[in-house]
């Protein structure tokens, strides 16, 4: 028997338990799983998130970015000292790393590089769906989109009926919504009106909350709906702030400072997921990596290749997965960038299969024009 | 002729408006000249905001990155008495007041709700400190005398103006044989050129490949701002013939000769008055005002006024109006925040903006909660105008602007934020019965829906009215 007993238990149905034996396949599908995206804009280094360790190159051209007190993953590779939770995570192999990889653009523009990030697509602004929107709609996963963010993402965008939680700064008296209701009529009134019923069909907890300025309070919430076996399938966080042009600095530069963010996040989605965690995949998505080289003011620049952080309990193992294409001058994107030697979107259409069981060469042909993505779902994901 | 063509075509009857004989007249009378601006207070022109921004950008790239960089803390410190001293954190609100003040105040509303499309049209978005400095002034400045000329002209200074080139990298882009780009090895961007095809003139409708963007691309070559170690990204917009793409163009199987400057304007002639352009448009147009998927009735008669004027925009926006005249009972068009927002500050003559005594900035503290007000509830509420998050701009349909939180947002203001905005002599529950009286035939159903709450003028109590009113169907849609 594939399943263990301890797995079985957290499908949580003691009828089905009661009943015996059931092949891995049948149970894995009746699972909810998660998937979860962190949009990092404005550029995340990969270099300084994931540091490749003993780079001699590196550390001449980066001489104020180095960070001493590495946390350990392997013989090549540490971690950021503010990724705390992941380095917790690797210990059970629920953390892991895709390195030296972005999605195909090399433009070094935030603006049309965060389009593509969520769109997928090559030229910026083309498309008007983001990719996961497309993979949900594919899948005929409807109305299970939750945006912790004001505006629809555009990453989401492309599916019906998704839900965003993005709360006030006062409480609203949801009641007033009762009193005007049964006014919304006709037609043209529809829209508006099943709206307010997924408002009014909240749970408490969403309807009381405030004050959006506290990411911990939000991702509070999310883990909370994606515990719900009915509820969310797909949450999508946005965190800026990455465009560190100066000050960048080590351990306790402004880029730390937001990879702590990061570290809060997922730190937050893991204690409150509890065994959810297990059906869990987060992923974080950002339009490029920065320069090798430090600038004058001790930040780095736009540039190429960058690094996609993991967790959760649908990780195959502990990882830096990677094809290294090494930080000599001539190995380097334009002599300046880490390059790219996987397409970032190959990692999140396999992401897709996975959580939203569907077969990635179908995902690939639906999501991304059939693109050449290769599947690495046997590599990083448990199938 | 029901009352929400007031809100439909402008922003409904003030308190002082009394329903007008002819709506039809008193709206396309309000088309031939541009009103002036009303705000009492500063107007900045849009040079002086552009050397704003470059002592800004100047300041804090080329001075306090290097003096701090060892020290985040330090360096932050000095960024945002930088911020104070330049009115980076300002002008955005004092732009967002001058705006505000005119469509609450304009004797011309339908003038203003054009312009207010055309800004969108030719949306600027957020990027840089384009929100900060100069999207405000681009819209007075580019936009709005533009609203009395031909649609050509509207778009040849658009494409030439800082701001647009700015946003759009032109000043980014090479001729791959012109001098500069055989020297630097550099090549074209082809930003400007596709969003100038794709979202300023014939759309995608007009079939053109990507050699035809590549081409354009070309003849775009050299329009940039003139870069200098001072003023780095912030000059004045030139033609600079040393980063023109040599030799003749072909754009939508139409040669353009090699000529330099001139090249320009010629394809923009094309562009702008191409049949396909001109039904893009004017779907457009009728989609702001009508309805989110006009039909070709609707849109018709706007492309003849257009053909017949030869792109005259006074003659386009009398059409249009016309078309919404005549449809207004027969069609429902959802607003978004923003026009909502101003909407509701007419009709109920709420204290927004802030007075201009309130909006004067002494560039040594930072601006304080009162005179950001406004830009905050505009953020709040998930429409802060010269932030939208692509160069189309904001959605003009309904379905991207109805989630469970944006709806939420309405709710939220209505009923927290709307209270303390109403003047004290207008807190009685006969007041909102007179203005929803001057604005919808329906007022006494909507009355009784606030009727229960007819005693109370606490905030708590008008929180509770408002909340209701402001988010009927009647004052969501028209």
């Amino acid at each position: 028997m594939n399943c263990t007993r301890r797995n079985f238990l957290i499908g949580g149905s003691t009828t089905l338990f009661l009943s015996g034996y059931f092949p891995k396949i049948s149970f894995a599908s009746m699972q909810k799983k998660n998937l979860i995206i962190i949009s990092l804009r404005g550029g995340m280094d990969g270099l300084t998130a994931v540091p490749v360790i003993g780079d001699k190159r590196l550390k001449k051209l980066r001489k104020k970015l180095i960070l001493e007190d590495v946390l350990n993953l392997n013989s090549d590779f540490g971690l950021h000292p503010k990724l705390e939770i992941f380095h917790k995570l690797w210990q059970k192999n629920q953390a892991a790393f895709v390195h030296a990889t972005n999605i195909p653009y090399t433009g070094r523009s935030h603006f049309d590089g965060q389009n593509l990030m969520e769109t997928g697509a090559h030229i910026p602004y083309k498309e008007k769906t983001g990719w996961l929107g497309r993979g949900l709609l594919a899948s005929n996963i409807i109305g299970k989109g939750l945006a912790i963010s004001l505006p629809m993402p555009l990453l989401l965008r492309g599916v019906p009926q998704n839900n965003n939680f993005f709360p006030s700064p006062d409480f609203v008296e949801t009641k007033l919504i009762d009193q005007i209701y049964n006014e919304f009529k006709g037609e043209h009134n529809e829209l508006i009106k099943s709206t307010l019923d997924t408002i009014r069909q909240r749970p408490l907890s969403m309807q009381i909350a405030t004050d959006s300025d506290d990411r911990k309070k939000l991702a509070l919430e999310a883990a909370k709906q994606l515990k719900d076996q009915s509820g969310p399938r797909v949450a999508v966080f946005d965190l800026d702030g990455f465009d560190t042009h100066a000050a960048q600095g080590g351990v306790d530069g402004a880029h730390a400072d937001e990879l702590e963010e990061v570290n809060k996040i997922v730190t937050i989605l893991h204690e409150n997921l509890g065994q959810a965690f297990d059906n869990t995949l987060i992923l974080t998505l950002t339009e490029f990596g920065r320069t090798i080289k430090q600038n004058g003011g001790y930040g780095t620049e736009h540039g190429y290749g960058s690094a996609i952080l993991m967790a959760g309990g649908l990780l195959k193992k502990s990882q830096v997965y990677t094809d290294w294409p090494g930080l000599k001058k001539k190995e380097l994107f334009e002599g300046r960038d880490l390059n790219s030697t996987i397409d970032s979107r190959a990692v999140y259409n396999s992401a897709m299969s996975i959580c939203f069981n569907q077969d990635p060469d179908f995902l690939r042909k639906e999501v991304f024009w059939g693109d050449h993505l290769p599947d690495l779902s046997q590599e990083l994901f448990k199938i | 002729m029901s009352l929400n063509f007031y809100r439909r075509v402008a922003f409904g009857l003030s308190p002082h408006e009394k329903p007008y004989k002819d709506p039809l007249n008193w709206a396309t009378n309000q088309l031939d000249a541009i009103p002036d601006f009303l705000w009492p207070g500063t107007i900045p022109t849009e040079k002086e905001l552009r050397k704003k921004y470059g002592e800004w950008v100047y300041g804090d790239r080329e001075v306090l990155r290097k003096k701090f960089k060892n020290d985040k803390y330090a360096y932050r410190k000095a960024k945002d008495e930088l911020r104070i001293k330049t009115g980076e954190r300002y002008f955005e609100l004092n732009e967002h007041a001058i705006r505000h003040f005119q469509t609450k105040y304009s004797k011309q509303p339908v003038f203003e709700r054009f312009w207010l499309f055309w800004g969108n049209h030719f949306a600027i978005s957020e990027k840089d400190f384009l929100a900060e400095f100069s999207t405000g002034p681009y819209q007075r400045e580019i936009i709005r005398p533009n609203m009395v000329k031909t649609f050509e002209e509207m778009v040849q200074s658009v494409t030439t103006s800082w701001c647009m080139i700015h946003h759009l990298d032109n000043s980014e882009s090479f001729g791959p044989n012109s001098k500069k780009g055989m020297e630097w090895r550099e090549t074209i961007n082809e930003n400007h050129a596709r969003e100038l095809l794709e979202l300023h003139t014939v759309s995608p409708n007009a079939g053109y490949t990507q050699e035809d963007v590549i081409q354009l691309a070309y003849i775009m070559t050299g329009w940039a701002h003139k870069w200098d170690r001072k003023n780095l990204e912030t000059g004045d917009i030139w033609f600079d013939q040393e980063m023109h793409q040599k030799g003749d163009k072909i754009v939508l199987r139409i040669k353009y000769k090699n000529d330099g400057k001139r090249e320009l304007a010629k394809v923009i002639h094309d562009l702008a008055t191409h049949p396909i352009c001109i039904k893009f448009v004017s779907t457009k147009l009728c989609r702001h005002f009508i309805t989110d998927e006009p039909t070709e009735e609707m849109i018709n008669p706007v492309i003849e006024a257009w053909n017949k004027s030869n792109g005259s925009l006074i003659e386009i926006h009398k059409a249009v109006i016309q078309q919404a005249y005549k449809y207004n009972e027969i069609t429902h068009k959802f607003h978004p925040p923003e026009i909502w927002l101003m909407q509701l500050s007419r009709m109920f003559d709420l204290n927004v903006p802030l007075s201009f005594e309130k909006m004067n900035y002494s560039f040594k503290l930072k601006p304080n909660n009162r005179q950001r007000q406004l830009s905050w509830i505009l953020r709040e509420i998930g429409h802060s105008p010269y932030r939208a998050k692509q160069p189309n701009g904001w959605s003009d349909l309904e379905v991207d602007w109805v989630s469970p939180e944006l709806l939420l947002r309405r709710f939220w203001f209505a009923s927290v934020e709307l209270p303390m905005l109403v003047k004290s002599e207008n807190r009685s529950h006969d007041f909102i019965l007179s203005c929803l009286k001057n604005n919808f035939e329906d007022h006494k159903n909507m009355a009784s829906l606030i009727h229960q709450f007819r005693f109370g003028t606490s905030d708590k109590d008008l929180g509770r009215k408002y909340g209701v009113i402001c988010n009927l169907p009647e004052i969501l849609k028209v």
